[in-house]
């Protein structure tokens, strides 16, 4: 997985004034932006993968914005959508909301609120596909576990002691220590309290399918 | 005429039915009119044929009684003469014997029974013998049955009434009255009347006898009401048709409002959009010159550009506030200008007012002076102005209780022009806002557009005059439209 370096806008706006003027002010708190005056194109082409977010002009020819909005939570684009009208009534407001869009701004936009939804939703983004990436690590290692072992971790989650281990498990607990040592290796855990907290969630969920 | 038929279709079926409706009740009603009338007639001639049979029995009784037992007067051969139907009077003396044994064979039934018994002879002819067999001497009288029926009294015309009217005995049938001939089973209504005369000794059954047919019913009458009807279901067809049109009017002019709304509001989304466009645009790239500059150095080309953007975006805002003046733009124009008096106008503007100002229940009082308070003026410019000042004046009293709602309208001249004044009694206008209301999109009100007073002013100025406002003491506010005189007042005093 290729984290790109800083994060990226997508603006897309069919008037070419709005988007390079919106561009250039983006551009002063070190964003990069990409913009797009056709919102198919920006649909068929725009990179699913960057960090960043999504600025929508309501009002354009051939797509309105909230078509567009609609088509990219249809296919699961996670990068947050800032939706920019020029008469913003409630009904479009509550309709952009529900659609899944983050926030709804008028034009003429004031520069300190656009740019701090901007890097309030780029700091989201990140949060967010980092919790991803976290989490599928996690299964990744607790796969690699033998049967025996998450037997061990679950009864370790549930705070039980080596002997009592082996009491439950009809061993001795010179081989539950065993256990214990070979799944913190494959979990790359390095305390007790950084393995409970990363895989209790995940222990609970697999005993309860 | 299919197409006609199919669209009032409903209508012809209503005509239709309302006509043969009142036509079968109008036959009713002949119909039975007509059958009272017959038996009517028909129990007033058995009563007379029943007097007549009934006097010839007493006739009888009073010779048999009065017989003087004297052969040679015989005053009953005077009786022919005295009565037309009496064609003879026969006597049997006390010993003598009638000729034929049949005679003397009722005669002694007769003298048995009491009363006078019938000799059947000739009865189809017309004629019938009545005996009366008595003592000392029996009397037997040849009788005539048409000379009999009292023609004076007879309640219908014997050669013209198509009641037939015949006597019946033993079978045997004589015409009164022939009626109208008819085949035996002609279409129509037939009416019968059988009664037998009220005398012992003539018991002849009266039998009338009426028939109707479908030429005799009331076919003008009938027809008139046909006429009527499709005059009447005309006449409720258009009733309905203006109903309908002045519903779709209304209906029309309610939509029009709403279009005239609509087209209102579209305009102002369209010119939000339309502005909004540039204003981000400058807006932007004037923020983001701002921030380039608080850079160290600041990339002063970059900002150039920013600032010519700016300045290229305002530009294109200020288009499209021309191109918009342009498109909605009604020069306020004066077409002509005539000499028209103020007061005149003022009082036609309160003509026009009548109803709103009654529903509000605004008092109004109009002072206008005595002099010809002619201006120059354009007529329609001069009543929108008035009007909207007056439309203000009541708006401006909502508020205000009902007894105290009063406008005043005054017309006052100077030497060289003339004051409208309207005033009214509301809570008069803020200070705050009292400078500001001319301008156009101004409002207090809700749902107000704003344009009225402004409309008012640059109308007023375009025909050389002004309109000013001010707040009176202790309440209320006063507008004034000042336009010059026609002709100069000349200082009589």
């Amino acid at each position: 997985m290729n984290m790109p370096l800083s994060p990226l806008i997508h603006l897309i706006d069919d008037d070419d004034a709005v988007r390079t003027s919106l561009a250039l002010l983006i551009g002063t708190v070190g964003l990069r932006v990409q913009t797009w005056q056709d919102p198919q194109a920006f649909l068929a082409e725009f990179d699913r993968q960057s960090i960043g977010v999504i600025v929508l002009d309501v009002r354009m020819p051939g797509i309105s914005g909230l078509t567009v909005l609609d088509l990219l939570k249809a296919q699961g684009v996670d990068q947050p959508v800032v939706m920019l009208t020029g008469h913003g009534n409630v009904d479009l407001c509550r309709r952009a909301f529900k659609s899944g869009a983050t926030e709804f701004l008028e034009k003429p936009v004031n520069d300190e609120l656009l740019l701090e939804t901007l890097q309030n939703g780029v700091r989201q983004h990140v949060q967010s596909r980092q919790r991803i990436q976290v989490d599928r690590q996690t299964r990744a290692r607790y796969a690699q576990l033998s049967e025996r072992e998450r037997e061990v971790l679950g009864l370790i989650v549930t705070g039980l002691t080596n002997k009592e281990m082996g009491r439950v498990l009809s061993v001795s607990p010179r081989t539950v220590e065993t256990h214990r040592a070979n799944l913190f290796d494959k979990l790359e855990a390095e305390s007790l309290a950084q393995l409970i907290r990363q895989y209790a969630a995940l222990v609970d969920e697999q005993a309860t399918p | 005429m299919h197409a006609a038929l199919k669209r009032h279709g409903l209508w012809v079926i209503a005509w239709g039915l309302l006509s043969l409706l009142g036509a079968a009740l109008l036959a009713r009603h002949a119909l039975q009119q007509e059958r009272e009338a017959f038996e009517t007639h028909a129990r007033i001639a058995h009563r007379l044929l029943s007097q007549q049979v009934v006097q010839h029995d007493a006739v009888l009784a009073t010779l048999a009684l009065l017989d003087s037992n004297d052969d040679s007067a015989h005053p009953e051969q005077r009786l022919p003469s005295v009565y037309p139907h009496i064609l003879s009077v026969q006597r049997r003396a006390r010993d003598a014997s009638w000729p034929d044994a049949h005679l003397q064979a009722l005669d002694a039934q007769s003298r048995q029974l009491g009363h006078g018994l019938l000799v059947s002879t000739g009865f189809a002819q017309g004629r019938f013998d009545l005996i009366l067999g008595a003592l000392p001497a029996s009397y037997l009288l040849k009788i005539d049955i048409r000379s009999m029926v009292p023609w004076r009294e007879w309640p219908m015309e014997p050669a013209q009434s198509p009641v037939r009217v015949a006597l019946l005995y033993q079978g045997q049938a004589f015409d009164l009255q022939a009626g109208r001939k008819l085949l035996p089973d002609a279409p129509g209504w037939h009416f019968d009347f059988h009664k037998v005369l009220a005398s012992p000794s003539q018991p002849f059954e009266m039998v009338a006898q009426r028939h109707v047919g479908w030429g005799e019913l009331p076919w003008l009458w009938m027809l008139a009401w046909s006429v009527l009807a499709a005059a009447l279901l005309r006449m409720a067809w258009v009733l309905v048709r203006q109903r309908d049109d002045r519903h779709r009017a209304e209906e029309l002019l309610r939509l029009g409002q709403v279009a005239r709304l609509n087209t209102l509001g579209e305009l102002a989304a369209g010119m939000a959009h339309e502005l909004n466009q540039p204003l981000t645009a400058v807006l932007a790239n004037t923020q983001a010159a701002s921030r380039l500059l608080d850079d160290d150095p600041p990339d002063m080309d970059a900002v150039r550009q920013a600032m010519a953007q700016a300045a290229g975006q305002s530009r294109r805002a200020a288009e499209v506030v021309g191109r918009l003046r342009r498109l909605v733009e009604q020069p306020a124009t004066i077409q002509t200008m005539h000499s028209i008096s103020l007061s005149e106008a003022a009082r036609r503007a309160l003509y026009l007012m009548e109803p709103e100002l009654k529903r509000q229940q605004v008092e109004v009082s109009l002072k206008a002076s005595d002099l010809p308070c002619r201006v120059l003026a354009d007529e329609v410019a001069l009543d929108q102005i008035i009007h909207n000042l007056l439309m203000n004046a009541v708006q401006a009293m909502h508020t205000t209780p009902k007894e105290k709602r009063r406008l005043t309208v005054a017309v006052e001249p100077t030497l060289t022009q003339v004051h409208l004044l309207v005033q009214d009694q509301g809570p008069g206008i803020p200070a705050e806002t009292l400078n500001r209301i001319f301008e156009p999109f101004f409002t207090t009100r809700e749902g107000g557009l704003g344009l009225g007073l402004s409309l008012s002013e640059t109308l007023a100025m375009a025909m050389g005059g002004t309109l000013s406002a001010k707040n009176r003491m202790p309440h209320g506010a006063e507008f004034c439209l000042t336009l010059p005189l026609a002709e100069p007042i000349v200082a009589s005093s």
